[in-house]
């Protein structure tokens, strides 16, 4: 359906996109996953014919991006970042320049029109200025421009950007909903939405692929992060960290140190070793107080990417996780949002989670960062700029959230 | 060509929803309107002749000429690109081509209305005793509305040239002021090569071939052509560069 061969862009002198190469099948809904400046926007437009490549080919639909543009320009349904629409048109007028754009016979417009309207609840607004609409409405009438030619491919840019939670939701849904009749691509720097939505997750950073797969994938092979996390009061740090390592299944313990008389331990193993762990801290007597199977998220994978992690660190949780929190943060959170992949962060280098086929015991080899890299940055970034609120509390007032990025 | 008028009847839309448009048409008449009276009380009372002034014997249609269409062409592709309504059109299933023939179109309508005010004139003097010469009359309207298009065209060459609206606007009227002032340099020239100064002004200067034969109520084929040629030149350089903005 999609297939990208070694797509190049570069804007003088500096590549936004550096080689990438994916193919995309015929109902698949992909989304793409990266900070601001990653390379997102720019694939995207590529995509569309809208920017040509600097080297590399683009077929859609079996079509060549740059030869045959109409051809493609006919199959795909675009929605720009920038939501484009004439501001003194009123909602109907500026579908039905849409449709007579892509052709769509006198007859059949005004059910297309009111359908594509009805699929993004704004009937009630067709007569509507587009000025006067709200920043979501909007949003929304640039949706259905998307959906009203019935294209092959979809290729939404940012969809969710300037909606209300519950508008997210809408979308997400809408998208899935799509996803039946359609190929989907859409970008995105909100994870969670990502995660719910898409079975494949396309993860660009620096212009290139730092992962391609299904989130469940990309958490796999990010599983060198797997760990069992024991807290007990444990008399000999020494003893304990030979008994875990002996464990059938480990593959390493970390001594995280101690807190008061309790000493935390990390025991890496692929599978989950729980029952393992507590029988050898019931058998030597320790004084349980945690005992825990800890897994990476795909937001986890992500942040390690964006932020060139080394494997052994990570990104503090994010407070968000409370509403109450969410409103202390937000005014961290939004300069957080403002990072940009290219802001000095630790020392360390790239991590790759590889694409399916690649090996993901490369990351595993890596050997933990030493702490004092990581330690006194770390704490700036103890906020999650990647929650934009998608999956925080809906019964919490609308102020409290973190800053919407217009 | 679908796509040609779809763009050229959302454009006229365009100019007719937004105040710009309006105000602009409404000072135009006015002037236009004032103007051809003072002509007719200039010339006691000659409709023919008056009309020939409002049509482009006269500096007031040069000055309209010159100021109106950059003012409405920079809204049509400078300020579209800095929108991003550009990355609508130009991902949208129309050519480039048909994007500027139809925005061209639609503004060549919007001054060809502006100068159908004087066939209004026209009609009024014959309801008031004097019919004027409807052919003369015909072939300097036709004439005035091809000078708009080339001048359009132009504008259209400067819009796409930047996204700044405002530098679009500008550029386009200097190079209107240099269009028409190519006969005064010719003047110039005649000081010392009159042959050859003769030639440049005849060749080249664009209210000579207006005024020599549109508004003598004669079509010469040579000035049609000369018309209609420079602008299908602005036009394919203005897709040209609408095209190359992609590589930008």
């Amino acid at each position: 359906m999609i297939s990208v061969t070694n797509l190049t862009r570069r804007f003088s002198g500096f590549r936004a996109v550096d080689g990438i190469s994916f193919e995309i099948e015929r109902g698949e809904v992909v989304g793409f996953l990266g900070v601001n400046g990653a390379g997102k926007t720019t694939t995207l437009r590529m995509l569309t014919g809208y920017l040509p490549a600097t080297s590399g080919a683009i077929s859609v639909c079996g079509f060549d991006v740059l030869r045959q543009s109409l051809e493609v320009r006919r199959r795909i349904g675009y929605l720009p970042e920038s939501v484009p629409l004439y501001r003194e048109h009123r909602v109907s007028e500026m579908l039905g320049f849409q449709a007579r754009l892509h052709g769509i016979a006198r007859g059949d417009r005004k059910a297309r029109i009111a359908s594509a309207l009805e699929r993004v609840g704004i009937t009630d607004r067709s007569e509507h200025l587009i000025g006067k609409l709200s920043k979501g409405l909007r949003q929304r009438v640039g949706i259905a421009m998307a959906l009203l030619p019935e294209p092959e491919v979809l290729i939404l840019d940012e969809p969710t950007s300037g909606l209300d939670p519950l508008q997210r939701i809408e979308v997400r849904g809408l998208i899935s909903e799509l996803a039946q009749e359609h190929t989907v691509i859409f970008s995105s720097h909100i994870l969670p939405e990502v995660e719910a939505v898409c079975p494949r997750v396309l993860i660009i950073h620096k212009g290139r692929i730092a992962a391609d797969g299904s989130p469940e994938e990309l958490v796999r092979q990010g599983g060198s992060a797997n760990h069992v996390r024991l807290e007990a009061v444990v008399p000999d740090a020494e003893e304990a960290l030979r008994l875990l390592g002996s464990l059938p299944g480990v593959s390493t313990v970390k001594d995280c140190g101690r807190e008061g008389i309790h000493r935390t331990f990390e025991v890496a193993c692929e599978e989950d070793l729980r029952e393992d762990v507590g029988a050898v801290a019931a058998m030597r007597g320790w004084a349980l107080r945690e005992l825990s199977w800890r897994q990476p998220s795909l937001e986890q994978i992500f942040s390690r990417v964006a932020f060139e992690l080394e494997d052994g660190q990570e990104l503090a949780p994010s407070p968000a996780a409370t509403a109450g929190q969410a409103a202390n943060a937000g005014a961290v959170q939004a300069s957080g949002l403002e990072l940009s992949a290219s802001a000095p962060l630790s020392g360390a280098g790239t991590i790759e989670v590889q694409g399916p086929g690649g090996s993901s015991a490369a990351s595993a080899n890596k050997p933990p960062a030493k702490p004092t890299d990581a330690g006194p940055k770390r704490a700036v970034f103890n906020l999650n700029p990647f929650d934009m609120g998608a999956n925080r509390d809906l019964g919490a007032p609308k102020d409290a959230g973190p800053r919407e990025d217009s | 060509m679908k796509g040609t008028l779809t763009i050229y009847r959302r454009e006229l839309a365009g100019l007719f929803l937004t105040p710009l448009g309006w105000s602009l048409l409404f000072l135009a008449l006015l002037l236009n309107g004032l103007y051809f009276t003072q002509y007719l009380e200039l010339t006691g009372g000659n409709v023919d002749e008056s009309l020939s002034y409002s049509l482009g014997q006269a500096l007031p249609y040069w000055a309209l000429l010159v100021l109106l269409p950059p003012l409405l062409t920079m809204r049509m592709i400078s300020e579209e690109a800095r929108n991003g309504m550009l990355e609508f059109l130009l991902t949208a299933p129309v050519r480039d081509s048909a994007i500027i023939i139809g925005k061209a179109l639609a503004l060549t309508s919007f001054l060809a209305l502006l100068w159908s005010s004087n066939l209004v004139y026209g009609g009024l003097c014959q309801l008031l005793g004097t019919a004027p010469d409807w052919g003369r009359l015909w072939a300097g309207f036709g004439g005035a509305v091809l000078v708009s298009a080339l001048f359009g065209a132009v504008g259209l060459v400067a819009s796409s040239l930047t996204n700044t609206p405002i530098l679009a606007a500008f550029l386009a009227l200097i190079f209107n002021v240099l269009l028409i002032s190519i006969s005064y340099v010719g003047a110039w020239l005649g000081q010392r090569w009159p042959e050859l100064a003769e030639a440049v002004i005849n060749k080249t200067s664009i209210p000579n071939r207006l005024t020599s034969s549109f508004l003598r109520g004669a079509l010469d084929s040579s000035d049609v052509v000369f018309f209609a040629a420079w602008t299908v030149v602005f036009l394919v350089l203005a897709t040209r560069l609408l095209e190359a903005r992609r590589w930008w």
